[in-house]
């Protein structure tokens, strides 16, 4: 009697608070969804906060992790080793190929006067935590608003790419991984140049989503990143079709959980601008008129004056010239690999 | 400190221990730090001092401590906002409607109440990430975070049940 007593006093006396309660929580996911800045911001200010605890707690927890897939591997090391020179000597005939194409490229890139890509820069950071929740797959990294990193910027490591900046603190940023239900990114398949939606669903291989009509996937194709949007640059590899059942998945080049140091890509798309216009295309000249005076040269520095932005284009610097922080370099993930490096070199 | 002090400091640690567990755990479940790789998903650490002291010591864990777990869980899990709060939340309501039922299980049928109370949070975790993001979540990890939480409460359990005998004590009303 005693014990009954007591309990439906207490849950009495609860009622209220749970469902007050209950109608706050509800109000943090509509909060939430409407500004997620606030919680954005808390959260980056504790990762910064908590940066040289986990840049040190990190590495004994990478070294078990490490030593648990490595233990795995011991047991395959011959085959795997028969695999790899296998693969290595098909690599370097590709490599043979792949040079030669580009100095081809880069000759009718010449003879067409075409605007060269956009000069890249990096932030070469490391990875000081990972993190798998039910609904949320992340990385965090030691490289911040400090060092030039802003949401967006696409995350890369020797292989491939890994995913996206979606929260930068000051000195810590969080990467979205393409494998996150979250992630959606723009690619395209090749050969073809099919575009489509590399759509994260949790799973190990992400899917291939919105392939327009009539497009042929073929298992095997390469996956690059298409640069609509202009938030991430073109051609970053990302990895290579693989048939699932009724659709295709791309089997990642990148292995975000043996990742220790990654890239951070700062893309700025570059501004089109028409070509300045000849005298013999002027309306004037079409109509059999003589060509006006000659304008006098632009005064340097003044941005307005015609022709301010079209040399810099023209000489390859189309970004603006931005000063790169220290740690920035030149990422090494669009430069082809030299003849004297090599996956036989690793063995 | 005379006796008396002493009591009253030792009574208040006793006090703030049950909630002090559950915060802990909510920090330490997501601490981005993972000794699988990420490969094997965290339990959910927070839930287990509110699921055994909310029958155990309900004085001791009122239920804005499972408010206050599930929104630093937010805070910390890098997810949509309010997710584990609204979860938390309802694990709770269940806690308190169904006290006397869970109070009474031991062994196999304290796990099996546990494994009830977190798969309501799960569920509602799921429900709500559905709806904030429009388009179902996959089922995968939110089962391999029950089924981690449930195998990680056996230990946890024990550990609660000392901290309970030693440090907490039962409550005066319940001689």
């Amino acid at each position: 009697m005693a014990n009954g007593t007591w309990t439906s006093r207490r849950t009495r006396g609860y009622q209220l608070p749970l469902a007050v309660l209950f109608v706050l929580a509800v109000a943090l996911v509509l909060i939430g969804k409407a500004q997620s800045t606030l919680f954005d911001r808390a959260r980056a200010h504790i990762t910064d906060w908590m940066q040289p605890e986990l840049a040190v707690l990190h590495r004994p927890f990478d070294w078990v992790s490490s030593g648990w897939r490595n233990l795995g591997d011991i047991f395959r090391t011959h085959e795997e080793n028969i695999q790899l020179k296998a693969e290595n000597a098909r690599l370097k005939q590709w490599q043979t190929y792949a040079v030669s194409l580009e100095a081809r490229v880069k000759r009718y890139q010449l003879l067409l006067k075409a605007v060269p890509d956009p000069a890249l820069t990096s932030v070469l950071s490391h990875v000081i935590g990972r993190a798998r929740r039910p609904f949320l797959e992340t990385m965090i990294l030691d490289a911040g608003s400090a060092n030039g990193v802003k949401p967006g910027q696409a995350v890369i490591d020797s292989r491939g790419m890994i995913g996206r900046i979606f929260l930068a603190g000051e000195h810590t940023s969080w990467v979205i991984l393409l494998t996150d239900l979250n992630s959606r990114i723009p690619v395209v398949v090749e050969p073809g140049h099919a575009s489509a939606i590399l759509a994260g669903d949790n799973a190990r291989a992400p899917a291939l989503e919105t392939l327009a009509q009539g497009v042929v996937v073929h298992e095997g194709d390469q996956v690059v990143s298409s640069g609509d949007g202009g938030i991430l640059p073109p051609g970053l590899p990302i990895g290579t079709v693989v048939a699932d059942s009724g659709g295709f998945r791309v089997a990642l080049l990148a292995d975000p959980s043996a990742t220790q140091d990654a890239e951070i890509v700062d893309f700025k798309s570059p501004v089109e601008m028409p070509s300045a216009a000849g005298a013999k295309d002027l309306p004037i000249s079409a109509a059999g008129l003589p060509p006006a005076m000659p304008q006098p040269a632009p005064v340097p520095g003044n941005a307005n004056a015609p022709g301010a932005m079209s040399a810099p284009l023209a000489s390859g610097t189309a970004s603006a010239p931005v000063k790169p922080p220290a740690q920035m370099r030149k990422p090494n993930i669009a430069a082809p690999p030299s003849p004297d490096t090599g996956p036989a070199d690793d063995q | 400190m005379d006796r008396s002090g002493i009591s009253i400091a030792s009574r208040a640690f006793a006090g703030i221990l049950p909630v002090g567990l559950a915060l802990l755990g909510a920090i330490i479940a997501n601490t981005p730090l993972s000794l699988t790789g990420g490969i094997v998903p965290g339990p959910l650490l927070g839930l287990m001092p509110i699921y055994y002291w909310g029958l155990v010591r309900p004085d001791l864990m009122p239920p804005f401590w499972a408010f206050a777990a599930g929104l630093l869980e937010d805070v910390l899990s890098m997810g949509a906002p309010g997710v584990w709060t609204v979860s938390y939340v309802v694990a709770y309501a269940l806690i308190d409607r169904q006290r006397d039922a869970f109070a009474g299980l031991s062994g196999f049928g304290a796990i099996l109440g546990f494994a009830t109370v977190c798969s309501l949070a799960c569920a509602s975790a799921y429900l709500v990430e559905s709806i904030y993001y429009w388009r179902l979540a996959p089922f995968a990890p939110v089962m391999s975070v029950l089924a981690m939480s449930i195998v990680f409460y056996i230990p946890a359990a024990m550990f609660f049940g000392t901290v309970q005998r030693r440090l907490v004590g039962p409550l005066r009303g319940d001689f």
